[in-house]
């Protein structure tokens, strides 16, 4: 193993050591949901439960891990711009719109299993059974994702 | 996997359900030839627990030669093989035979064909699916922690780990300790070093892999007295005597690190990659004594080497290091060109090593036209690695964007923007160092004091870390000299520590 790394650091180019971990989070939705992109800022209504139904009529049931999670702590600074406290304080108050999961394969399992839902998970719990919505045009992947990086 | 399909087939004839049931998800090797699937078998089980990667290498080769459309044996070999050429001819074999195999294999091969295209979506999803129908299988699980790693995703590699109550396992147990050690939780990574041990004393890895993670935590002398451990267990195991090497580098002592790296080179036959791999390392010792002259002569006599070997990347990346410790910027930029002429040839590299590497030297041309205040070269650099990020989702390629964009805006004084680049790239010394330098100055203590705290212990025998961290920790133990970086007071736009960084 000691040198195993190494072997790959030669052949994928001497950087793979190096590469970056920042968080990179994706926005699912059930794969019926006929919906493939958002805005930023249509996200944001979303989380902040101000739209709470898609343009087809269907509710909007929003699921996501708790806001005291480090995963979270890009949704809470950017689509919320609040600290961490007071996501929580609103995710209280808002109990009836946002459900809380234990983790990321319980949002995945929410999203998969109901119409309509939408979540937010970390990229690397993706899978087939959920679609991944652009934002801005742009997939978790893509330069200038906003839901890509450092907390702050 | 013999003794999971062994136990799964007990069970079973038991009538003990629930058991079978469990033991039952193993990942079918898919072969015509039951001789290629029991020396499959064996060649992973010796890869991974007792880290015998030449003596597997060797078999998955005869393996494919009793059954050419053994896609998955294809697929092992591509994962472990040390030859450049074989890897991307074992691939290619392992997608054209994979109709060949169940759709569980099927799925590992896509799986890892996608990754190589920079198809990351593709790629998670599909492991994801193999990992679900497979949770407990030690070869899914093995792949899984491990390209997992690989993403630096550590954290979702323990978790894989732990769920699949695969328990004794110590190649797994081997790999879990690496995963905690890069999260810096190095008492977690010596209690599953304690656990690798306690399963194979007898074993020369463990004690390889616990100086290792010895060394990355600091801890140097006990780094040795493991690897010495481990030399005295099988006198052969010969990444322990680079290890040992290694280790005096980092120590600051190059003469004897040089004389441990001849001492390997005498006494042990290597694989090419890993023969050049530590002659990168020799080569790099006159580069932390600042002996740019030796370091110049012993970076070009690998890459002639690798020239004559046929080894694009490998001798494109060698010109990359050798531009990065030059103390002239025009020097630096001429060796660019022979590593973008190397790469030009492309020969057996695989076309996203291809990629990665392009991005690579990108950036470092953009940090050494920084240095020679060559505002063009800068600017039509990053826009060419920005393309490039933006054409793929490679992390590679992501990070040294980040960099190289952290490094621009740094010297522009733009310090949030320097900040929102450089923390997309903060495993590498080059951009820690501007970080630690970018929160200082945009005000934020605790993450200037935490970012030199992390570069200061950064302990991983790179040209990287030789070109920063031996002088900036000498400044960060010295009271008069980093005052203002352990209390994250802002200060003046400082030159990095070594002349080419700015």
């Amino acid at each position: 193993m000691g040198f195993r790394r190494w072997l790959l650091i030669l052949v994928w180019v001497a950087g793979m050591s190096w590469t970056a971990q920042g968080k990179q989070l994706a926005v699912i939705a059930d794969t019926a949901n006929p919906t493939t992109n958002l805005t930023t800022a249509e996200l944001v209504k979303i989380v902040n439960a101000r739209t709470q139904t898609w343009p087809d009529g269907r509710a909007i049931k929003l699921i996501v891990r708790d806001p005291s999670c480090a995963d979270m702590q890009l949704v809470v600074h950017r689509l919320l711009a609040m600290t961490p406290e007071q996501a929580q304080a609103f995710v209280q108050a808002h109990r009836g719109a946002i459900v809380l999961a234990g983790s990321d394969d319980a949002v995945v399992k929410f999203v998969s299993t109901n119409r309509g839902a939408i979540g937010i998970v970390d990229l690397y719990s993706l899978t087939k059974d959920v679609k991944v919505l652009k934002i801005d045009g742009k997939l978790p992947v893509e330069q200038g994702y906003v839901l890509r990086g450092n907390s702050q | 996997m013999a003794l999971m399909v062994s136990i799964a087939l007990l069970a079973a004839t038991a009538g003990h359900a629930q058991l079978a049931v469990r033991h039952a998800a193993v990942l079918p090797l898919t072969t015509k030839s039951p001789e290629a699937r029991r020396l499959a078998e064996e060649a992973m089980m010796l890869d991974l627990d007792q880290v015998e990667q030449a003596k597997a290498i060797e078999m998955l080769r005869k393996t494919v030669k009793i059954d050419p459309d053994f896609a998955m044996a294809h697929e092992f070999l591509t994962q472990i093989s040390l030859d450049p050429a074989e890897q991307v001819s074992e691939q290619q074999k392992a997608f054209a035979t994979r109709n060949h195999a169940s759709a569980g294999e099927r799925l590992a091969i896509e799986w890892y064909q996608d990754a190589m295209d920079h198809k990351l979506i593709s790629a998670i999803v599909k492991m994801n699916d193999l990992l679900s129908r497979y949770p407990h299988d030690k070869w899914v699980v093995w792949m899984t922690t491990w390209w997992l790693t690989t993403q630096t995703q550590y954290e979702r590699s323990i978790e894989v780990y732990e769920r699949s109550g695969i328990p004794d396992s110590p190649g797994l147990m081997n790999n879990m300790g690496y995963s905690y050690a890069y999260l810096r939780q190095f008492d977690k990574a010596f209690a599953q070093m304690d656990k690798y041990v306690a399963a194979l004393p007898q074993d020369a890895n463990p004690q390889d892999s616990y100086a290792e993670i010895l060394r990355m935590a600091g801890r140097f002398q006990e780094s040795i007295e493991h690897y010495r451990a481990s030399l005295a267990i099988d006198p052969e195991f010969y990444s322990s005597q680079f290890g040992i090497a290694d280790t005096y580098s980092l120590m600051g002592d190059q003469t004897q690190a040089r004389k441990e790296y001849e001492a390997g080179f005498r006494k042990f036959s290597l694989p090419e990659l890993h023969k050049i791999l530590w002659q990168t390392r020799e080569a790099t010792t006159y580069v932390r004594e600042g002996d740019y002259q030796e370091a110049d002569r012993a970076f070009h006599a690998i890459v002639e080497y690798t020239h004559s070997k046929n080894m694009s990347q490998v001798e494109a990346d060698t010109y990359r290091q050798m531009a990065m410790y030059q103390q002239k910027a025009k020097h630096g930029l001429a060796l660019l060109k022979k590593a973008d002429a190397a790469l030009h040839e492309g020969k057996n590299a695989m076309q996203a090593a291809i990629r990665q590497e392009s991005a690579q030297i990108l950036r470092a041309r953009v940090e050494i036209a920084l240095k020679g205040r060559n505002k063009k070269t800068v600017g039509s650099s990053l826009a060419k690695l920005a393309e490039l990020s933006q054409s793929s989702d490679d992390k590679v390629i992501d990070s040294a964007y980040h960099g190289a964009g952290g490094a621009v805006a740094f010297s522009d004084g733009k310090y949030n923007e320097a900040i929102a680049h450089l923390e997309e790239d903060e495993n590498n010394p080059l951009s820690l160092e501007l970080l630690a330098a970018a929160y200082q100055n945009s005000g934020d203590r605790a993450q200037a004091q935490h970012t030199a705290e992390t570069l200061a212990n950064f302990n991983d025998p790179s040209l990287e870390q030789a070109l920063v961290v031996p002088t900036f920790r000498t400044c960060y133990q010295d009271p008069s000299c980093s005052g203002s970086i352990k209390s994250g007071e802002k200060q003046q736009q400082r030159r990095r520590s070594h002349p080419l960084l700015m």
